[in-house]
């Protein structure tokens, strides 16, 4: 057994670097973690464009495409077009989190109410602004144990 | 309408910053230069000791906006091969004029480009003898039918691009007015570039050769990134530097090449106090003889060591 221990990192292509940024700084609350390739030093290195944010305690590196990645309709804000990220969100400030969709003219899919039997409560979907597929879940176990969910693909 | 009088407030910080007031090139005989700049772009001879703040041997060149070009002895990095340049503003019929003089001298007109969406059209350029280049932007606005109207824009470089945008954007209040370098679409134009199928100007395209530390690796073609700023009725750039030069000492804080911006005197003041805070070391405000045109002046170094001023105009 490789004895993998959790989900680290998530790399993530988007089109337009500073769109991104301020998307999953500006709109989701992310904080800056580094940037590459803005300083000489790199350029001599030849490292590659990207800037890291962290979302609560995730780390995203932000890396900027080298080619145009062929995205999903506008219209189409819940799907998996090669990866969707999930994020969780406490129930309290779920609401909260579409009204800030709102306020930042953010298209957005939901509350989608999930089965009552999964640990899933309602989730809403968005895309970031290069139409990466997003996510945001609250689930009803928030308040219990992680080791007493049973069956988290029941949700 | 005059480009000089739409002064515009930087956001929410009081300041009032009205253009550029004036750029410097380095040149190897400063008597030579003042004659070519003269002839071929129209612009007025001031004298050579109007402007405090320069030591050595320079000239001042004048244009009809009251914006100047200061030529000077060499001093600094050689940035010829660098975004580094200048853009004046022009008529139409300026520019076929100078074009005429060009032609008439034997100066050879380069038409690669540049990114800036706004100068896409705008891709006219020339080198003096030392090398420096210049560029000329049609502009409804310039009035002067056989010479220049205004200095345009200028670009400086910077080794810390994130940086130089905290200083120039956040400290500063320039808005930012346009990036390249941060969308896939500039690096896919890079491609055309490297494939040869679009001639780029010097600074604006690299070759990368990826984690070269690990070596076997391709070189990959890429748009180099820059910035341009808002500077009141100019327009500043700033290019990352793709290798590293020798920066100014620490304590140096007039020199040149430098670069000059007109503010409103009470903004030296508030200038002063945001350097300060972030703790850059600055000198003046100086007041200046009334022979001089500007009134005060503040001078500082930007993230990267280039030499700034912060002239007040004299009302």
């Amino acid at each position: 057994m490789s004895e993998l221990q959790s989900v680290n990192h998530s790399a993530i292509c988007v089109h337009d670097l500073q769109q991104a940024v301020d998307f999953y700084i500006g709109v989701l609350g992310a904080r800056e973690a580094s940037a590459t390739d803005f300083v000489t030093e790199d350029v001599i290195k030849g490292r590659s464009l990207h800037r890291s944010i962290i979302l609560e305690d995730y780390l995203i590196a932000l890396m900027l495409a080298r080619d145009f990645m062929p995205m999903p309709p506008d219209e189409k804000l819940q799907g998996t077009h090669g990866f969707r990220h999930a994020f969780g969100v406490p129930k309290e400030r779920f609401k909260n989190l579409m009204d800030i969709f709102k306020q930042n003219g953010v298209k957005y899919e939901g509350p989608v109410e999930h089965k009552p039997n999964g640990p899933f409560g309602e989730s809403v979907y968005v895309k970031d602004p290069s139409g990466n597929f997003l996510e945001f879940v609250w689930r009803r176990d928030e308040n219990v144990r992680y080791d007493s969910v049973t069956g988290v693909g029941e949700g | 309408m005059s480009t000089m009088t739409q002064a515009r407030p930087l956001q929410d910080g009081g300041l009032t910053l009205e253009s550029l007031a004036f750029v410097t090139i380095p040149v190897a005989d400063v008597a030579a230069a003042r004659g070519f700049y003269s002839r071929i772009l129209g612009l007025e001879d001031a004298g050579s000791d109007r402007l405090p703040g320069f030591e050595g041997p320079h000239a001042v060149l004048r244009t009809p906006s009251r914006q100047f070009v200061v030529l000077t002895a060499p001093e600094g990095p050689d940035t010829r091969d660098s975004g580094v340049h200048n853009a004046y503003r022009v008529s139409p019929a300026a520019r076929d004029a100078i074009a005429a003089r060009l032609a008439a001298e034997k100066v050879e007109v380069l038409t690669y480009k540049e990114d800036r969406p706004k100068e896409d059209e705008e891709n006219f350029y020339f080198l003096d003898s030392d090398g420096n280049r210049s560029q000329l932007v049609r502009s409804a606005s310039a009035k002067a039918a056989n010479g220049v109207q205004a200095i345009d824009h200028t670009v400086v470089l910077s080794y810390d691009m994130l940086w130089a945008e905290s200083f120039y954007g956040g400290d500063l209040k320039l808005p930012v007015e346009s990036r390249v370098g941060v969308k896939t679409a500039d690096h896919s134009r890079a491609r055309r570039w490297a494939a040869g199928d679009e001639q780029m100007a010097p600074g604006t395209r690299r070759l990368d050769k990826l984690y070269m530390t690990m070596g076997g690796q391709n070189e990959v073609p890429r748009a180099n990134m820059q910035v341009y700023f808002s500077a009141g009725a100019s327009v500043f750039g700033v290019y990352l530097a793709t290798k590293h030069q020798q920066e100014p000492p620490e304590e140096r804080l007039v020199g040149t090449p430098r670069t000059a911006f007109l503010v409103a005197r009470g903004d030296l003041d508030r200038i002063a106090a945001v350097l300060q805070k972030r703790r850059r070391p600055f000198q003046g405000p100086v007041e200046h003889p009334a022979s001089a045109p500007f009134a005060a002046s503040l001078y500082c170094k930007d993230t990267s060591g280039n030499f700034l001023e912060f002239c007040a105009a004299r009302r």
